[in-house]
């Protein structure tokens, strides 16, 4: 092709890989952080960092699937929080050994699955507008894990939460999820489906009249996302060992915070599911460097919105300017 | 005689009938389950919480109305926040009224000035700029609530907005009302409203037309921040001391309100008679499903469901086959 | 056997019928064009063979056998591809994601393999290797391309199907001569291997190359069917509009009289620079009109929405009557006289699901100052103003959507006239409406010249713009090469500046 190759190739670094500025926010943090507090990065601090915020990483892969599609899904945290007491209750009535604690994660990741189906077949079946429609299903979910467990507390067994937080062969037993996540996003985004779906982001009347199955799709993103959603309320678990079922509500807000960090733009057709993963690491370091940084314990919140608010606008400008 | 029941049918299916013929069932379905539940004292109470959420609405309904995406999530730290700003300098005195209410509409023209800009001048989308200013206003509030104690309501306050003020009706829902008829008159009868269609349906004619479509934007994000000012200032008469983050249960619910009134998210059609009504639906189905007396797990499910039904009746998306 | 035939197919929409009698034979091997005025139904008869319009009634056989095609999924599944006008690309994908989208899922595999993607698109891309233009690349976003290239694209993604019937619903719009000339080579190739085509086209040159036979639809019929090369342009045209030929339609003006007496400069441009605009200087004097001309795409129309300050940058100097236009913005042209009638109105000009009422007053208000909206008064002088142009509206509270395309542009004219400007500036104001509310504007904007409004015109229709400029500017490359005048003003004339520099 007759082209000004250098050109476009330098466009297209940051158009491939649009987590790259994510990356810097994230480095810059890593960075700060030493400075403020060495021992923040140490190994164990690292690893306490990535076992808080692993299902933050995961729930904002989950919620990246379906703004790819152009829309969203503000049950996410519903759908982590029902998850996590069918999980435990589970694990409780089927007696607590280890066939029971597997079982019951299978049976989780089921329920968050059929969760995001639900969501899709409402949202795209019914044609209703995302934002309201898993509002008002994050409610029905909601009442459900209420149903399950009405009141936050009963424990799971010891096994769980201590491979959660222990090693195998000397690495911290989170770091082999965080490798199984990444080999995740690796396969994801090269299916074909991946194209697809940002193809139907993109522009869905367009894709429909290309012949693309567009209702499908978007189903199967939402589906992700429920089924993501459960893997991130197994992490919950792991680290807070016990059934609550409104645990995750809180997070569905900080899962597309997440995602727009990374680079990801809610109109949909473009972004990154590494990116996101990220931008839920790069809130936890804004809320460790806060705390390393000496902020007093009243100001605390106010200075963590306020570099929430500053990160997202970086990332929303500096995306836009890339993908210029 | 056919243009005739055209236009019955057409009625019928407008969203603020639709509401408000839900309204009346469900009415009556309380009155039966629970005899009392549609009595005029009980009906006053109802819409009294419903005008709370109604006034924040009012803002949330601009911001949507204004299309490219408007939504604001920050009206719930707004609510909080001027709570506690209205409790902490009224301090149960009557004197403290005017400066109250006064601090109160800046904080919110304040943060709907800062959302504003950022919507406009760095064009970030609505829901991530508020999102983000939803942080800032929370850690705000742990900031204004440490160290100082929490404020009391005024009792004029209290007065106005629970007790009955003009043939019986409280001063609250007075207020909501004339709120309903000054929205209705600034989105019909003044070019501001023309414009504020205007750029939700089409901004780039609006903007080849002369319209100032920033201005109005940023406007439209600052009346957000009053509106949602002056309901936490009420909800401090109402609820007569101020409590933790008061206004998160209104974040969502205010959209919600939007929604089932007919005004879809894409913006640039419908209006404020139709979201009070939705406010008022909201509230009345909370209610009943309180009066039911059954667990959390199963007034939590109900809720959500019927939300979901009764989004089928209205800004169902178009079909991509024609 | 027909490859594929359409029986009384209808389609309404509430009230509106969009295709009543819809009816079409299609062979193999034959380039069929479909023609009618806007509106008349031909793309929603294309559509409904897409399948992404469901039919109300009617029959559609294909190679025989009755079909249902119930959406572009299964029309692809029976050998059906169609090129969308409005084009049905990805803007964040690449130009070989985008050629390869339709045929993604059904080649097999979780997960998608670039260079076969790239090998299975390069076929396609091949007949347009040459003029393909600058940055055009495999792997470039669409979004990212110029217009013609997109164009191009869509042209590639509608071959890269292999379907058996094309549907080409205005595939050259934006295409030049070259492009076109490549085109129908491909064109000419599909036909000798005996696949059917359906070709929509309002350039009738390009129909009579190409074209074996021509359907034509007038409101929402068919009303024939005939053979290209028994029939005539004129014959077609009066078979579109139902009239009979309107002798020299709009008669030409004399060399403008107003030059003659001194006449006062209205708008003066020196050195505009803005994308697409390479150094432009012209002058217009009160109740002229001066045409932009060319080929398409050359600047004409980056000129006038430069100079209402819609472009991102600008620089030269532009005069407005005496003063010096400052802001480069819509409302600082707007408050120097400036007015401007986009062609693509459900971009830039109709405020969509609104009353015809509001989309009538906003200049009014703007240049008045209004605060509160009265709907009696400003109603009166709302229709006072569309009167002006013989605008037909049942209420003048009833959305705007549910006027004609003419209709609904000429409540945007009106828009302008409710508070008169200094210069108009009309970016082919006439695209996409029909031939009565053509002659009806022009006949307006003919009045108002002689009260001295100053008028520049660009049309994508070169007889229209010759037929209403007192001189034209022919523009290439973004720049003005020469000017017409007097008996200069002929097609003739326009290509020969227009290729001379090409």
């Amino acid at each position: 092709m007759s082209m000004p190759q250098s050109t476009s190739r330098q466009r297209s670094v940051f158009e491939r890989f649009p987590f790259i500025p994510a990356l810097g926010i994230l480095v810059a943090l890593l960075i700060l952080n030493g400075i403020a507090e060495p021992r923040s990065m140490s190994y164990g601090a690292i690893t306490g960092l990535i076992k808080t915020y692993l299902a933050l990483m995961f729930l904002a892969v989950a919620q990246s699937f379906v703004v790819f599609s152009a829309d969203i899904d503000l049950s996410v945290g519903a759908i982590l929080s029902l998850v996590n007491v069918v999980v435990v209750v589970l694990i409780e009535r089927l007696g607590g050994g280890p066939d029971s604690v597997l079982l019951a994660c299978l049976v989780g990741v089921l329920v968050g699955t059929l969760a995001g189906v639900f969501n899709g077949l409402v949202v795209v079946g019914l044609r209703l507008q995302p934002i309201v429609a898993t509002f008002a299903t994050g409610i029905v979910f909601t009442g459900l894990a209420l149903w399950v467990l009405p009141v936050a507390g009963m424990p799971v067994p010891q096994a769980f939460w201590r491979t959660y937080g222990g090693r195998i062969f000397e690495i911290p037993f989170v770091f082999y999820v965080v490798i199984l996540l990444a080999v995740f996003i690796w396969l994801a985004v090269r299916t074909k489906y991946i194209i697809e779906l940002m193809a139907v982001g993109d522009n869905r009347l367009a894709a429909y009249q290309s012949g693309l199955p567009v209702t499908r799709i978007r189903i199967k993103a939402f589906a992700l996302c429920g089924l993501l959603s459960a893997f991130a309320a197994l992490c919950i678990i792991g680290d807070t060992a016990s059934g609550d079922p409104v645990v995750g509500n809180a997070m569905t807000l900080y899962s597309v915070a997440a995602v727009v960090l990374g680079g990801t733009a809610l109109s949909g057709g473009s972004g990154s599911l590494l990116g996101s993963a990220i931008g839920a690491l790069i809130l936890g370091l804004i809320n460790s460097f806060v705390f390393f940084a000496g902020v007093s314990s009243e100001w605390q919140n106010f200075a963590q919105g306020v570099a929430v608010l500053v990160a997202l606008m970086a990332g929303v400008l500096v995306t836009r300017r890339i993908s210029k | 005689m056919t243009r005739l029941s055209t236009s019955i049918a057409d009625l019928v299916r407008t969203p603020l009938v639709v509401a408000l013929s839900l309204i009346l069932a469900l009415l009556l379905l309380g009155e039966l389950l629970s005899p009392g539940f549609a009595s005029s004292s009980q009906i006053m109470r109802l819409l009294i919480v419903a005008s709370i959420l109604g006034v924040v609405a009012a803002g949330q309904n601009l911001v949507i109305l204004g299309g490219r995406e408007g939504i604001d999530l920050s009206v719930g730290g707004v609510v909080s926040l001027s709570a506690v700003i209205a409790g902490n300098m009224m301090q149960g005195s009557d004197a403290g009224i005017i400066p109250a209410i006064l601090a109160c509409l800046a904080t919110g023209a304040f943060f709907g000035l800062l959302n504003g800009l950022g919507v406009t001048l760095l064009r970030i989308p609505p829901l991530i700029m508020t999102l983000g200013m939803l942080g800032v206003l929370q850690g705000l509030l742990v900031v204004v609530r440490s160290g100082i104690p929490s404020g009391l309501a005024a009792p004029g306050l209290a007065r106005f907005v629970t007790q009955p003020f003009l043939f019986g009706v409280p001063g609250m829902i007075w207020l909501w009302g004339a709120i309903g008829v000054l929205m209705a008159l600034l989105l019909r009868r003044t070019l501001f409203g023309y414009r504020v269609y205007a750029i939700g349906s089409n901004e780039n004619a609006a903007r080849m037309a002369g319209v100032p479509a920033d201005l109005i934007r940023i406007s439209l994000f600052v009346l957000s921040g009053m509106f949602a000012a002056v309901a936490g200032f009420c909800i401090i008469g109402y609820a007569g001391s101020s409590f933790s983050n008061v206004g998160a249960q209104y974040m969502l619910p205010s959209i919600i309100a939007v929604v089932l009134g007919g005004t879809p998210l894409s913006g640039g059609k419908g209006g404020y008679t139709g979201t009070m009504a939705g406010a008022v639906l909201l509230i009345v189905l909370q209610s009943i499903l309180t009066t039911l007396n059954i667990e959390e797990a199963g007034r939590q499910f109900a809720f959500g469901a019927t939300l979901l039904v009764l989004m089928l009746f209205y800004g169902r998306g178009k079909a991509l086959r024609g | 056997m027909p490859r594929l035939r359409l029986k009384g197919v209808s389609k309404r929409y509430g009230a509106t019928i969009a295709l009543g009698r819809g009816d079409l034979t299609l062979m193999s091997g034959e380039v069929h064009v479909l023609m009618g005025s806007n509106g008349s139904g031909k793309s929603t008869l294309s559509k409904i063979i897409a399948g992404s319009v469901r039919p109300d009634d009617g029959v559609i056989e294909c190679d025989g056998s009755v079909v249902t095609i119930p959406s572009p999924r299964a029309a692809r599944d029976l050998g059906i591809a169609v090129f969308y006008q409005e084009l049905s690309l990805a803007s964040h994908r690449s130009v070989v994601e985008n050629i390869c989208l339709p045929r993604l899922s059904g080649t097999g595999g979780l997960f998608r393999n670039r260079a076969g993607m790239a090998a299975a698109a390069a076929p396609f891309i091949a007949p347009f290797e040459s003029v393909l233009g600058d940055g055009f690349g495999l792997d470039v976003p669409v979004g990212r391309l110029r217009a013609d290239q997109r164009q191009l694209v869509e042209i590639m993604k509608t071959l890269a199907a292999e379907p058996d019937i094309f549907i080409f619903d205005e595939p050259t719009s934006a295409l030049d001569r070259a492009q076109v000339d490549c085109f129908m080579t491909v064109l000419r190739k599909l036909k000798a291997e005996g696949k059917s085509i359906i070709f929509i086209s309002h350039r009738m040159d390009e129909i009579f190359e190409i074209g074996d036979r021509v359907t034509i639809i007038r409101d929402g019929e068919t009303v024939s069917t005939s053979a290209l090369a028994d029939t005539s342009m004129d014959e077609i045209l009066r078979t579109m509009t139902g009239e009979e030929a309107p002798g020299p339609a709009v008669p030409a003006v004399a060399a403008a009289p107003h030059v003659a007496r001194q006449p006062s400069i209205k708008l003066k441009v020196s050195n505009l620079v803005a994308p697409g605009v390479n150094s432009v200087s012209f002058e217009l004097a009160a109740g002229e009109i001066l045409g932009f001309g060319g080929l398409h795409g050359q600047g004409q129309s980056a000129v006038l929405r430069a100079l209402f300050g819609t472009a991102p940058t600008r620089s030269g100097d532009i005069e407005v009557g005496a003063t010096r236009l400052k802001g480069n913005s819509p409302r600082a042209s707007i408050r120097e006289g400036l007015a401007y009638v986009s062609g693509d109105r459900a971009r830039d000009g109709v405020i969509d699901g609104r009353s015809i009422l509001e989309n009538t007053v906003p200049i009014y208000a703007l240049k008045n100052h209004l605060i509160t909206a009265s709907p009696r008064s400003l109603g009166t002088r709302a229709a006072d103003a569309l009167e002006q142009l013989q605008t037909k509206y049942q209420s003048l509270f009833h959305p705007i959507s549910s006027l004609s395309g003419g209709n609904q542009q000429k409540v945007i004219v009106s828009r302008w006239l409710m508070a008169p400007p200094q210069v108009m500036l009309l970016d082919d104001p006439t695209k996409g409406i029909d031939i009565a509310s053509k002659t009806e504007l022009f006949r307006v904007l003919r009045d108002l010249a002689a009260d001295g409004m100053a008028i520049l015109l660009y049309s994508s229709e070169d007889a229209e713009l010759l037929e209403n400029s007192d001189r034209v500017l022919v523009f290439n490359n973004g720049r003005t090469v020469r000017e017409l005048r007097g008996d200069e003003r002929t097609r003739y004339h326009l290509y020969h500046a227009a290729y001379e520099a090409a």
